[in-house]
């Protein structure tokens, strides 16, 4: 038995146990996950930029975020499960790989990040509700962010979110009731500001 | 802290979902919307994330699929090398283990039977002598008593078999 024998019996075998499991069937790889990509790869990009403040990040998180994606075992399919649970998961693999970007230690932190990295690339006429929601998610915790965006970008339910990030519905709940509270307020003094200046 | 929403604000979302807001608003809950605190943050949040969004989508620009399934090939395929790896790594600790174990046993059992092999006149005498042992050994072989020449044979044979593993891990590629 040679070594590449051995090789293309083990990959064939964990292909076999992940198809089992529901992913990584070879279907999927090509045709249904090139229209999958094709329907979420902007939303999953824009939540992880608008998040993240940092479109250079969120182009690696991105292409992590579906490389994992085909890779997970327990991954929900197209086919079983439906494009709404995939992309929920897809949505929560990108949540988790945000969440260990922020804790990893490095020499800036989410919030000495520049104010111009907040433009996103390609938009040199800005909306006037665009003008006013950088500088106030600018003053958001990640985390009210994440919230805020998958509920009213997305518009995903409660229940949505809280698998997205791992909480609990209730949770969700009162940590994005606070947050729109708080981002309302600062939408409203920005505007006020920028009345005041205009 | 009040966690109750207002009754209005299933159907304000609902008409921000369809894309009706603000065009297809009735006017009374237009007016609901102006007087009511939690409907007017619903709409001010959602308008500026939608208008963000929209701007974000138009931005993006995702690489090609097989790109991303490619990539996910390759990391599949060194799990693969790594879980048919695992197995030699343990084999190769054990056998390291036996060996130790083994080259521990035979310090002890020298030790036991006199030092002097530990001393460098011991080693330049054995080198000196080494040529006509060796000779000596192989007479022994060729013709030599059953017993003496099998035990030689499986001396022969076990230098030959370390000298084969030496040369493999020598030789293996991580």
């Amino acid at each position: 038995m040679s070594w590449e024998f051995t090789l293309a019996h083990a990959w064939a075998g964990g292909s076999k146990k992940a198809a089992g499991a529901g992913v990584c069937d070879p279907a999927m790889e090509n045709d249904a996950f090139a229209g999958f990509y094709e329907r979420s790869a902007r939303p999953l990009w824009a939540y992880l930029a608008r998040v993240s403040a940092d479109p250079a990040l969120a182009d690696d998180l991105m292409q992590e975020s579906y490389v994992r994606f085909l890779c997970a075992e327990g991954a929900p399919t197209l086919a079983m499960n439906g494009e709404a649970a995939a992309r929920l998961y897809l949505f929560r693999i990108a949540t988790n790989l945000l969440r260990d970007y922020w804790r990893r230690p490095r020499n800036t932190s989410i919030e000495e990040i520049p104010e111009e990295l907040f433009a996103v690339r390609g938009s040199e006429a800005q909306s006037d509700a665009q003008i006013l929601l950088e500088p106030a998610l600018k003053q958001m915790k990640p985390r009210e962010r994440q919230m805020l965006w998958l509920a009213h970008a997305e518009g995903y339910s409660h229940r949505e979110i809280a698998q997205v990030m791992g909480l609990g519905a209730a949770s969700i709940r009162l940590l994005l009731f606070r947050a729109r509270r708080k981002i309302a307020a600062l939408l409203r003094a920005c505007a006020a500001d920028d009345g005041r200046k205009s | 802290m009040n966690l109750t929403s207002c009754p209005y604000e299933k159907e304000v979302r609902q008409l921000m979902a369809r894309g009706q807001w603000p065009a297809a608003c009735p006017p009374e809950l237009r007016t609901h919307v102006n007087g009511c605190r939690a409907c007017g943050d619903l709409v001010l949040i959602s308008e500026a994330f939608r208008h963000a969004r929209a701007e974000s989508l138009a931005a993006a620009r995702p690489v090609a699929p097989a790109v991303l399934l490619w990539r996910a090939q390759l990391r599949r395929r060194n799990a693969a090398v790594e879980r048919v790896g695992r197995p030699l790594l343990g084999a190769q600790i054990f056998a390291c283990a036996v060996a130790l174990f083994a080259a521990a046993g035979f310090a002890s059992f020298e030790a036991r039977n006199g030092v002097e092999w530990f001393t460098l006149s011991y080693w330049h005498d054995w080198f000196v002598q080494l040529p006509q042992a060796a000779a000596a050994q192989w007479a022994s072989l060729s013709s030599g008593t059953l017993a003496g020449s099998a035990w030689s044979w499986m001396a022969l044979a076990t230098l030959l078999l370390l000298g084969g593993v030496a040369v493999y891990l020598a030789t293996d590629k991580p």
